[in-house]
């Protein structure tokens, strides 16, 4: 393994120890035993085949949501707005399939409409980006607010379903459902979608073509990339706009999988759970797949874990939050413990 | 104590350097047993060429750098000056060839940023602090606009008045008419005089001869990082000056060049008109024509800051020019994104090598195939081959002499000469007829400026255009065939090679007519 993968490795593995330390004192100070703690987070999530489907379950829409961050990423585009990329992906997902009705084109007619509604979302952004240098962080941050509002509108008023009591989209028809594969478990055809589709896709874009090349070279130095003739604004446009998409991409798996109707409520924030997954994974696509299964197993195993332990599951965003700020800061302190002589890199 | 120098200790001297020498990383010595007196009350040019180790001394004196060796004595008293703070709190202010003010804050805030104020930040008792002083030397200037609005000479006004807030009496100024009008720099002098008359000692680093006999007191010449001497106004003139800049030279030095091939020559780059903006908005590249021949080494001749950048700016497509036109091949590619020069048959080795030439986090074999990874057979535009991109570095690699265990090695880790060579390598993958050479030599040692050198000479004979732009005189009167000399955005002569006078050309390019 080359010294920089054994970097990244290093660096994920010791966010994650950090992270386990911290939260640790957090267990002790609430008078729970952290080991306990985790053995039930671990139990939650792989204790049985279902538990583990499940956990494979919660892990697709964000590996989704993360590879495409790790495109834009790559070339250093902080796409903070997964979140809104989903909702505008999933809803017109959504409402092409109820427009479409039961046929054989309309589950991937619908799921072509989600990539674009997500991809015309950060295409906004993207223009501001590439044409006016318009910083994205704060654009795609803030529309996630407006698509998320827009879409509770769409759903109380336009398309509210007029046989329930809630803001939701009527049931998608039948066709568009995504199959089940072991019966009486969740294990829907998206998991294999995203995990064996899309997955080597993603990798094969990076790690192999002129394009990856290209994401690669912006990322690491732009003023050489521009000075060698690549056209760095257009390369920046494309990353963020094919983040959107699978963004897009997956809300529609998480409707036509799991939820079978459009609702305000189908992402509980993965769109930034998507951040912390490609900041884990190190922008590394199977580093990625590794980080959306544990931080998937943390947030179902957390709930068994605040069952047996009486203890809230507010701890899912404390253990995302400082994961984040560990594999941000791993740089400079794993560098300056090198410096030290207390590691060698 | 090494000090012999009777008098050392006389109230006078306000500032001292003893035996200041610094080598950098990449082996240049940029000052060598360097010694200097600054007189309270005296304004003390040090002139010198581009690289001649000026700016390595302020540095060294403001704390910026450490020293390899030397003391600094401040007030008669050895001092360590560690760090910036420590070289305010000694009473020296520097204003750094590079402004260091916040462009979306006020003059106020900048000003009141760099004081040291405690906790609670007292706008009001800073706005006092700061027109006492400026009433004083009769400096106008709006305390409440951003600097962002304010021209560069103001801004310049606005770094003097921080250092003079920090109560600093002992003035270093790294090149500061290099950014001024001929109109401003009249007012600086005159705030400078003002400086001086309250007692103020004033360094003012600068490489234009004129400068320093109308403004100082006396003048150290810098060259080569060492102090050549120091003398006043009275005892000297234009003509010695510049004499003492620039050093003894041989013209044998430069007639060794073989005749380039005379016949079957084209037009390979045409400009005309060509006016450029540099980053301020300032017009740097001022109706600039010129034409480049095949087979010819042009030499583009200047100090650094003269429009240079901007002109390889605009010539490689990374700068929009405001008008005239670049022909190429009877086409004219103003306007044309790099992509397109690069088809067009353009080189450029940049001077900024780590900045703009390679990707120092991508390998060697990455950095290769930076202008020709979309060509067969090294990817079907789509999907790249890695093993061709290995078996072709493996091979340039062999033939340009970079050293390194095998192409899949980050650039970083290698040494600047073989990362020119790398570039050089590069540049010369895709059969381009026109190169521009920025500064190819700067920071290279002998080896690798050899090197450099007969790459240059060595194309040149296959009919390749070059376009050498360099701040080294030594180096263009070597290898170009003719001799641009460019001042202030403006082509001042050409040169041809039977009429090299290095006094004048050395004389242009510090803006003297001749
Ligand atoms: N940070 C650095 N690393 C390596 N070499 C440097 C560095 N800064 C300056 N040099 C080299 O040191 C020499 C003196 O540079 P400098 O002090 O900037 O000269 P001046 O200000 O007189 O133009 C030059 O040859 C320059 O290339
Ligand atoms: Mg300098």
């Amino acid at each position: 393994m080359s010294s920089l993968k054994l970097l990244g490795l290093y660096r994920a593995l010791f966010a994650i120890i950090l992270t386990f330390l911290i939260t640790s004192i957090f267990f002790i100070m609430s008078n729970t035993n952290p080991i306990l703690a985790y053995y039930y987070i671990f139990v939650g999530a792989f204790g049985n085949i279902n538990l583990i489907i499940e956990t494979f379950v919660r892990a697709t829409p964000i590996l989704i949501i993360s590879l495409g961050l790790a495109i834009s990423f790559r070339c250093k585009v902080w796409n903070i707005g997964a979140e809104g990329q989903l909702y505008m992906g999933a809803m017109l997902g959504t409402i092409t399939a109820i427009v479409l009705g039961e046929s054989y084109f309309t589950f991937p007619i619908a799921f072509i409409m989600s990539l674009i509604g997500g991809a015309l979302w950060a295409s906004i952004p993207a223009f501001m980006k590439s044409k006016l240098g318009i910083n994205e962080v704060i654009t795609t941050f803030l529309m996630n607010f407006i698509s998320i509002n827009f879409i509770q509108w769409l759903l109380a008023f336009p398309f509210k379903s007029p046989e329930t009591l809630f803001p939701e989209s009527d049931r998608i028809p039948n066709s568009s459902i995504l199959p089940i594969l072991i019966p009486y478990t969740r294990m829907h055809l998206g998991i294999i979608i995203a995990f064996l589709l899309i997955l080597p896709l993603i990798h094969f874009i990076i790690t192999k073509t002129t394009f990856g090349f290209k994401l690669k070279a912006i990322g690491e130095n732009p003023e050489a990339a521009r000075y060698a003739g690549i056209d760095v604004e257009k390369i920046l446009f494309l990353a963020l706009v094919i983040s959107g998409a699978l963004a897009g991409m997956a809300g529609f798996i998480e409707v036509a999988g799991i939820q079978f109707r459009m609702r305000p409520t189908i992402s509980p924030g993965y769109g930034y759970t998507g951040i912390v997954i490609a900041l884990l994974g190190q922008n590394n696509p199977i580093g990625i797949a590794l980080a959306s299964i544990f931080i998937a197993a943390i947030i179902n195993g957390s709930s068994t874990m605040s069952r047996m332990l009486n203890q809230p599951q507010g701890i899912v965003d404390f253990i995302q939050g400082l994961l984040i700020i560990f594999v941000l800061a791993s740089d400079y302190i794993l560098k300056y413990m090198s410096r030290r002589g207390l590691i060698k890199l | 104590m090494s000090s012999q120098i009777p008098s050392f200790f006389s109230n006078d001297i306000v500032l001292h350097v003893e035996g200041i020498r610094k080598v950098y990383p990449n082996g240049v010595i940029a000052n060598d047993n360097v010694t200097l007196s600054v007189f309270k009350g005296e304004i003390h040019a040090i002139l010198g060429e581009n690289g001649a180790g000026k700016t390595t001394l302020v540095n060294i004196i403001a704390g910026c750098i450490k020293p390899d060796a030397g003391e600094i004595y401040v007030n008669g008293k050895k001092v360590n000056i560690d760090n910036p703070r420590t070289a305010t709190k000694l009473g020296i202010g520097v204003v750094h060839q590079h402004f260091i003010l916040i462009p979306a804050l006020t003059v106020i805030e900048n000003i009141a940023l760099s004081l040291d104020s405690g906790f609670k930040l007292d706008l009001n008792k800073v706005r006092e602090k700061i027109l006492q002083i400026s009433s004083l030397l009769n400096l106008k200037i709006d305390l409440n606009a951003r600097i962002e609005e304010l021209p560069v000479g103001l801004r310049q006004r606005v770094e003097i008045l921080r250092v003079l807030c920090q109560n600093a009496n002992i003035l270093i100024l790294d090149e500061p008419t290099s950014v001024l009008t001929p109109i401003e720099v009249e007012e600086f002098f005159r705030i400078l005089r003002n400086l001086k008359e309250k007692g103020c000692s004033i360094i003012l680093i600068t490489h234009k001869v004129k400068e320093a006999l109308s403004i100082s007191d006396r003048i150290t010449i810098m060259r080569k990082g060492k102090v050549i001497k120091t003398l006043t106004p009275k005892e000297t003139n234009e003509e010695e000056l510049t004499l003492l800049i620039i050093g003894e030279k041989q013209n044998s030095e430069f007639i060794s060049l073989t005749e380039g091939n005379n016949k079957n020559k084209e037009i390979l780059l045409l400009v005309n008109n060509l006016n450029v903006k540099g980053d301020r908005g300032e017009l740097s590249v001022k109706n600039v024509s010129f034409s480049l021949y095949s087979g010819e080494i042009l030499g583009i001749a200047g100090v650094a800051g003269n429009g240079q950048k901007e002109l390889i700016e605009a010539l490689t497509g990374l700068r929009k020019p405001e008008s005239g036109t670049i022909i190429i091949r009877g086409e004219n590619v103003i306007n044309k994104k790099p992509k397109s020069l690069i088809k067009k048959g353009m080189a450029y080795i940049p001077e900024d090598r780590i900045g703009r030439g390679v990707i120092l986090t991508m390998s060697i074999a990455e950095n290769a195939i930076l202008k020709i990874f979309e060509e067969n057979p090294f990817s079907n535009k789509t999907i790249m081959n890695r093993n061709s991109i290995t078996d072709y570095t493996q091979k340039l690699m062999k033939k340009f002499g970079i050293i390194a265990p095998n192409p899949n090695i980050e650039v970083r880790a290698l040494s600047g000469g073989n990362i020119q060579r790398l570039i050089i390598a590069r540049e010369l993958s895709y059969n381009a007829k026109i190169l521009i050479a920025e500064n190819p030599t700067a920071g290279l040692d002998v080896r690798a400026t050899d090197f450099t050198h007969r790459m240059l000479l060595d194309l040149r004979s296959k009919g390749m255009g070059i376009l050498l732009v360099s701040a080294d005189l030594d180096e263009l009167l070597k290898l170009s065939d003719r001799i641009l000399v460019m001042y202030n955005g403006k082509i001042m002569k050409e040169f041809n090679r039977n009429e090299y006078d290095i006094y004048k050309i050395a004389r242009l390019m510090l803006g003297i007519e001749v």
